[in-house]
This record gives structure tokens, C-alpha cells and sequence, in this order.
């Protein structure tokens, strides 16, 4: 036992550079909204485009947590990250100088659906009152804060007037549970909804939308604040650089579901945060 | 007063109608409902998934995705026992009681004793915490990937290898310890020279054992993004692709048979050598050497980021992390909404230990039977029916492994789509996973009856069933007992967890609370996770007490406290 352990000691210092790589590269992560799978799928011919704008190495961090997304920026464990608006707003608070860069333009306008299976007799979100409800994720902006903020205003405290709450984890799954009947209603955002529609994953006969809620900022790409100005311009750069009618772009942007990016900044994410204070899931 | 053997078995009396109070508030704490289960929507859901599980998924595509997770979920236990131990041993050392260590000393000094207190607080923290709670926690620190599942399981087992090892330390005879002492050895002299060597073959099964649960719980952590397998079969379960979700339970039930094929062997040759320490230097060489490379592999394997965890900046964050959790949020508006999950994850972990004893007993009868009636029919000489005999009982076996291989938390995730969302699918799913785990260890028992009694009654033309009753599980009763309330200290860890995937408990105000950046509530309700496992501990370890002394056993104390290792690894499964 004795000399077992400085023999250890000594392997792992050996093996540790091997393990470790060193090389200058642009870690990317994206908040798990969907399947990792589908994410990393998702990600490797906008890898590849921003590679080749920037010059650099591009990485790409699966990760299937959100909350740990935020922290990994703060930890400077990754310096570009995709953020639904509330996880935006999670990480400029934790880190005071993230900076929200570009996003989808259907972004400044984003939607999330209430669904209900076909056959429920709910009109309103009021008839939801005592059925078995279903979110996406705790750190959604489409599937729970927002969601979460219009069942608040219609009178609905969803942690007292529904029946069960589960978080899915997922807007394919939320979709998947009210389809099956696990739920009798859920909400997901609309982009997800579409998707699953195009892709006929989703049966239309089963599922039916009660409501859409009104307009509000989502996704958007954020960078570390102190990361250096010039590549950080690059970056802004290639994303708006995207063009559609260019066939090579028209993959990428297919891919993210949607035509063309636009600049944004924080101060479009200032109702969400106000929204996030009045549903309860901040506090200060 | 001699204790009379009572003509009826206690369950008629109060501690019987204790126990039947104590289970109905329990079926009605986590929603108890049968009906639940045989309803229509539960048996189309129910025939869904049968007819969704074959063919299993095989395309070449989908089973080379499969080898990676497989591998990884391997490397991470490898590497997560091995931590596991290196942090075990030390602190069993001081967490021993001293006169194991210095056993001519009369008294032990403040120093030690403190030492000690300190050694025990620090394991039974590692301990009381579930792996998946700790992998929330270091998710968020360094980040996603293997070394968080690594960390979460060599932590969590730590705990639990501490104190087994401690109790080993202090079980053995102490003649060596004593003659070393006694020339004037050092406490440490006398614990490598006096008490290692002798505890070796006991720590090393113990630990292999333990291999075999560690390779599930890495199974699990994929669920919150530590690597492996987990991952991709909630993902599968999720979105009701059943037949990927079958060839991943296929591929997870012979990963685990294997390992647990392995170990077993491993194991026996162990308990038959006199110690590691006494073998040959070559043999000792090669069992050192195997194990560092198959760690040094699992690291390579999943680059393991040793030189970053290592680092100041690693040990920083994680500090900034620890001190955002001071001080716990007790107000009284959040600890009032904790109340009713406390006695939720308290009911789900009752029901679902006695579904597991219920369904466990009567599958450990089967095997158990089987075992005897295949023994008496070989002498003899009736091939034929043993056959069928043997097949019942090689399929109960099978059922057993099959309940004991998914574990609760994914077992959880199908029974929330057959009774639907809440504590009872819960209870349900803790159920199916601890019969598996305790129908194995309640047949070994029932096999160790001795035969005498059995043949007595048999011998008076008993029936078969009239001597299950009155000969075999009297004399294994308190062993029975002593296992499942082992079970339920286990069961209240993981129903403090299953409300991550929404099946009722503290779970999902914890997801909550971690997903909103609350640490301070986090905080709370890891100390009330840590207070609930306290409690039943002590209020386990009570019963089991009362129910041995109150038992027929005559064998010594000794044996009945430290029954060798199958007993206290029920705990640890």
C-alpha cells in the first residue's frame, strides 16, 4: 500500500499533459433547450463558418444543465454561449459584464405556445386551473418564465392552481408528454413547435394551441465581457455576415432556424429581467 | 428472563399494527393508488412499450453511438471508486475506534478523540449526501464532463467505504496490533504492520463490491450531463423511442452482469489468499499495476482534466461556490413549502421499501426454492422435473438482476408514464429497483437456513407451502428484517432525488433552487436531506437492534453485528 501511492502520484503528473491540450480555441455552449444530440448536430457547420471567419480554433461544449452554462461563463470555461433570455439575464447578473452580441431577428419578436391534447374542453388559460401542467425547463424564457409570468397575470399561480407541476426538461418533450396525455396541457416555445410540425414529430391531430402569449426578447449569442474587443468584433462580424441567399449560409442558418441575425444588446433583455423579478424566480 | 420463542411471529402484534399504520400513511403520503396501475391509459401505455421494445434498436449507427456513453460510464466508475478509495482510507484510519490502532494505550488522547469526531462527521456528510447531489454541485463548479461524475461518486463512496473499512479495522482480532504495540511500534507501524495486512482481503471485496454500484450510479449521472450512458437513455425514454431504450437497457443489463461476474470472481479468489500483502511480489505487482493502468486508461480515455482540477483557479471556484451558500435561507415561508416534501420523500422511501420487500420476498422464494427442491430431487435422481424446477428459478434470478440493473431514478422515468407524474410512480420505481437489490440478499439468507427444522416438518407430511412458512422464514427472520431496514436507510437517500425527473419529494425543489441560483435555499435543503438520513439511521438502527435481540439467532454478538460482508454491503447497495 505504501508504495502504491507515490507511484500513482508520479503517473498522474506524467499523464496530466498528455490529458490537458493547450491550443487557443473559442469554447462554444449552447443551453440544452434541445437534445444535446440535435445541439452538437446542430452546431457543426456553424463551427466550421466561424473557424474560418475568425481564424481560430472553434470548440463546441455539450452540456445538458443550464444553470451550468451561465456558470461556466462566469468561470470563463467558455466564451461564447447561446442564452435564452432569461439564462442571459442569469449570466449578466452573475458576471456584470456578459454582452449580449447578435440574435436571430424571429428572436426580438419570440412567442411561447400553451398546448393542450385535442380533446381538452379548455377555452382559456383559466380552465387550466387543476389540470396537470407542464414546463419545459426551470431556466426556460419560452418554457417557463415567460409562460410562468402570463399564467401569473391571468390569475393563475401555477405553484397553487395546477394540480402537478413537472418540469420536462425539454420543449420536445413537453410537446411529447401533452401529446401522449402524461400532461393535459404544457407550454414550449413556438420555433420548437414548428419544428416538430415540419418534421412530423409532432401529430397536429392531437395537440391543439390554447394560447400564444404576446412578444418578448429570447435567444441570443453572449460573450464573455472580457474577452478581447478585436475577436469579439469578428465574431459579431461573421454572425452578421450570414446571408441567406448565399447557399453555403442557407445551410447554417437553416439549421438555426432562421433567415438572417441582428445586433442586440442588454438593454432589450431589461423586461425580461422585470419579468423574472414578478414571477418570483429572481430576487434582490 | 429467558426470552420465550413467541408462537406468533411479532407482525400480529403491535409492532405489527405499527407497521401497518406506519404503510397506509405512507400509501397515502406519496399518493398511493393501485388502480393507477391497471388502468386502461396504464395498459395501453403498458402494451406500448412491449410492443415499442422489440425489435430492439440495432442499427449500426445507433449501437456505435452506444460505445462511447458504454465506455465512458465504465472509466468513470473505475476512476470514481479508485478516488473513492484514496480519500477512504485515511479518514477510516482516524475514524477507527483508537484502541483498534494503540491498543495498549488506556485512554486515547483529546487529540484522537477529536480526530476521530471530525473523521466520522466528514464521512457520514459524504455519505448522507445521494452521488446525484453531489454531481448537481460539482455540474456547476468545474463544469460539464467526466471528472464531475468521477468527483460526485469517489465523494459519495468515500462515505461509505470510510465507515466499512473503519468497522473492519475494528472487528479484527487485535493480537498483532498489540504485539507490535507492545515493542514499542508507532500507531502507525502498528496499523501498516498489525491491522492492514489482515484487513486487506476484507477491503479489497468490499470495494469491488462496491465497484458493482458504482458502475450503475455512473450510469445514472448522465442525467445531469456528468457523461455516460444515463444520458442518452432519458433522452430515448423521453421521446419514446422504446427501442432505443431497450438496446441501451440490454447493453447496461450485460455491462453490469459482466462486472458483477468479474468481481465475484475476483472476490472469491480474495477471501481465499491470506491478504494481498502476504501474496507473492509479483502477483501484488501485477494487482497494484493492472489497477493504476486501468486508471491511467479511464484518464486518458476521457481527458480527464487532472492538471485543471488540480489547479488554484479549480479550488477557487469552488470555494466562491461553497461560501454563496452561507447562510441557509430559513425563513419561514420556504422552510413551510420544504414541510410537506419532507414527509412526501419520507412516505415514497416506506412504500417503496415495502413494495420492494413484498415483491423481493416472493421472488427470493422462487430462487431459494429452486435451490432446495433442485438438491433434494439431484439426490434423488429425478432429471426432468429439476429441469422445470431450475428454470424457475433461473428466471426469478433473472428477474432479480433485470429490477436491480435500472436504477431508480430511470425506473422512475417509466413508471411517471404508466401512473403518470408524482410521488407514487416513485415509490413504485424504488420499489422495483430494491426488490431486485434486496430479493438477492433475502434469498442468500434463505438459503443458509439450516435444513434441519425444513426436514422435520416435511418429514411430519408437511406441505411445501406449510414449511416455507413455519421452518424456513422463522429462522431467517431477523436476518430479513435487518436487511430491508438496511434497504430503507438507502431508499431515503434516492427518494430525496427522484423528484429531479418528477417523481415527487425533495427533488424538485432542489432542481429549483439550483437552477435559479438560490444557494442559499440549496443549502437548506441539503441539510434537511442530511437531518432526514440522520434520523432514520438512528431510528433504523434502533429496530434492527430490537428485532436481533428479540430474535432466534444464537449466534454470538459478534456475528450478528458485523455479519460479514453481505450484510453491510446491503446497506451500501
Amino acid at each position: 500500500m505504501k508504495c502504491w501511492f507515490p507511484t500513482l502520484l508520479a503517473a498522474i503528473a506524467v499523464a496530466a499533459p498528455l490529458v490537458a491540450s493547450a491550443e487557443a480555441t473559442l469554447r462554444v455552449t449552447a443551453i440544452p433547450d434541445e437534445a444535446p444530440t440535435e445541439l452538437q448536430r446542430k452546431f457543426v457547420p456553424l463551427g466550421a463558418y466561424l473557424e474560418k471567419a475568425i481564424g481560430m480554433k472553434v470548440s463546441f461544449v455539450p452540456v445538458s444543465d443550464y444553470a451550468a452554462t451561465v456558470e461556466g461563463l462566469a468561470a470563463k470555461k467558455v466564451d461564447l454561449a447561446w442564452y435564452g433570455g432569461f439564462t442571459f439575464v442569469q449570466a449578466r447578473r452573475l458576471t456584470g459584464n456578459a454582452v449580449p452580441l447578435v440574435q436571430r431577428e424571429e428572436d426580438a419578436q419570440f412567442h411561447s405556445k400553451f398546448i393542450v391534447s385535442a380533446g381538452s374542453k379548455a377555452k382559456s388559460l383559466r380552465d387550466l386551473k387543476g389540470a396537470n401542467f407542464a414546463f419545459g425547463s426551470v431556466s426556460s424564457t419560452s418554457g417557463h418564465l415567460m409562460p410562468r409570468y402570463y399564467l401569473l397575470k391571468s390569475g393563475i399561480d401555477p405553484d397553487k392552481d395546477f394540480a402537478k407541476v413537472a418540469f420536462s426538461g425539454a420543449h420536445d418533450v413537453t410537446a411529447k408528454w401533452v401529446e401522449s396525455g402524461k400532461v393535459e396541457a404544457g407550454v414550449l416555445n413556438e420555433s420548437v413547435l414548428q419544428k416538430l410540425f415540419d418534421e412530423k414529430k409532432i401529430d397536429p391531430a392531437k395537440i391543439r394551441v390554447l394560447w400564444t402569449t404576446p412578444p418578448y426578447f429570447d435567444y441570443n449569442w453572449t460573450v464573455r465581457g472580457d474577452l478581447d474587443p478585436k475577436l469579439v468584433e469578428k465574431i459579431k462580424k461573421a454572425f452578421l455576415a450570414l446571408n441567406y441567399s448565399n447557399p453555403e449560409h442557407k445551410a447554417i442558418l437553416d439549421l438555426q432556424r432562421t433567415h438572417k441575425f441582428i445586433p442586440t444588446s442588454a438593454e432589450n433583455y431589461k423586461s425580461i429581467e422585470e419579468a423574472a423579478r414578478s414571477a418570483g424566480l429572481i430576487k434582490d | 428472563m429467558a426470552p420465550e420463542r413467541p408462537s406468533r411471529p411479532w407482525l400480529l402484534r403491535w409492532p405489527g399494527l405499527l407497521l401497518a399504520l406506519v404503510l397506509a400513511l405512507s400509501y397515502r403520503g406519496s399518493e398511493g393508488d393501485v388502480s393507477a396501475l391497471f388502468s386502461p391509459g396504464a395498459r395501453k401505455t403498458l402494451a406500448d412499450f412491449v410492443r415499442g421494445f422489440w425489435p430492439p434498436a440495432h442499427s449500426p449507427e445507433f449501437l456505435s453511438l452506444m460505445i462511447r456513453p458504454l465506455l465512458e460510464t465504465v472509466a468513470i466508475a473505475v476512476l470514481g471508486i479508485s478516488l473513492a478509495v484514496v480519500l477512504a482510507l485515511p479518514l477510516s484510519v482516524l475514524a477507527a475506534s483508537p484502541s483498534a490502532l494503540s491498543p495498549l494505550a488506556k485512554r486515547a488522547g483529546p487529540a484522537r478523540r477529536l480526530a476521530r469526531g471530525a473523521a466520522r462527521l466528514v464521512l457520514n456528510l459524504m455519505r448522507s449526501i445521494p452521488e446525484l447531489i453531489w454531481a448537481l454541485i460539482f455540474v456547476r463548479v468545474l463544469g460539464l464532463g467526466p471528472a464531475t461524475g468521477v468527483l460526485a461518486i469517489g465523494i459519495g463512496y468515500a462515505g461509505v467505504l470510510g465507515k466499512v473499512f473503519a468497522e473492519i479495522f475494528e472487528s479484527l482480532p487485535k493480537y498483532p496490533a498489540e504485539g507490535l504495540a507492545a515493542v514499542g511500534a508507532s500507531p502507525l507501524k502498528t496499523f501498516i504492520f498489525g491491522v492492514l495486512p489482515a484487513s486487506m482481503p476484507l477491503l479489497g471485496s468490499y470495494t469491488l463490491y462496491r465497484f458493482d454500484c458504482a458502475i450503475r450510479a455512473s450510469a445514472v449521472l448522465g442525467l445531469v450531463g456528468a457523461g455516460g450512458l444515463g444520458l442518452q437513455l432519458e433522452l430515448s425514454l423521453k421521446m419514446f423511442a422504446y427501442d432505443e431504450v431497450a438496446a441501451l437497457v440490454i447493453a447496461l443489463f450485460l455491462l453490469v452482469a459482466s462486472v458483477d461476474q468479474a468481481s465475484r470472481l475476483a472476490r472469491r479468489r480474495l477471501q481465499q489468499s491470506s491478504g494481498l500483502l502476504r501474496q507473492s511480489l509479483p502477483i501484488r505487482l501485477v494487482a497494484a499495476g493492472s489497477w493504476l493502468l486501468a486508471c491511467l486508461a479511464a484518464a486518458v480515455f476521457l481527458r480527464f482534466p487532472i492538471s485543471e482540477l488540480l489547479s488554484l483557479e479549480a479550488g477557487r471556484s469552488m470555494l466562491a461556490f461553497a461560501s454563496a451558500m452561507f447562510p441557509p435561507d430559513l425563513s419561514p415561508a420556504f422552510l413551510a413549502s420544504v414541510g410537506p416534501a419532507i414527509v412526501e420523500t419520507v412516505a415514497i422511501s416506506v412504500l417503496g421499501t415495502a413494495i420492494a420487500a413484498a415483491l423481493g420476498m416472493g421472488l427470493a422464494f422462487v430462487v431459494a426454492a429452486g435451490h432446495r427442491r433442485g438438491e433434494e430431487l439431484k439426490r434423488r435422481g429425478r432429471g426432468l422435473s429439476r429441469l422445470g424446477v431450475n428454470a424457475a428459478s433461473w428466471l426469478a434470478r433473472a428477474a432479480l438482476n433485470l429490477c436491480r440493473t435500472l436504477p431508480e431514478l430511470l425506473w422512475a422515468l417509466l413508471f411517471i408514464f404508466i401512473v403518470g407524474l408524482g410521488p407514487f410512480a416513485g415509490a413504485l420505481a424504488l420499489g422495483m429497483h430494491t426488490a431486485g437489490v434486496l430479493g438477492r440478499l433475502y434469498s442468500e439468507a434463505l438459503e443458509e437456513v439450516p435444513s434441519g427444522p425444513s426436514l422435520a416438518l416435511r418429514g411430519s407430511g408437511a406441505s411445501r407451502s406449510g414449511v416455507a412458512v413455519f421452518a424456513v422464514l422463522p429462522q431467517a427472520f431477523p436476518q430479513l428484517i435487518a436487511y430491508t431496514l438496511y434497504r430503507w436507510e438507502v431508499n431515503i437517500r434516492a427518494s430525496a432525488i427522484l423528484g429531479i425527473v418528477g417523481a415527487g419529494g425533495l427533488g424538485k425543489a432542489l432542481l429549483i433552487s439550483l437552477s435559479l441560483f438560490q444557494h442559499h435555499r440549496t443549502l437548506t435543503l441539503i441539510g434537511v436531506v442530511v437531518t432526514m438520513v440522520a434520523g432514520v439511521d438512528l431510528l433504523s438502527g434502533f429496530l434492527r437492534r430490537r428485532v436481533q435481540e428479540a430474535g432466534t439467532h444464537t449466534e454470538n454478538e459478534r456475528a450478528a453485528e458485523w455479519a460479514g460482508p453481505p450484510a453491510a454491503s446491503a446497506g451500501a447497495w
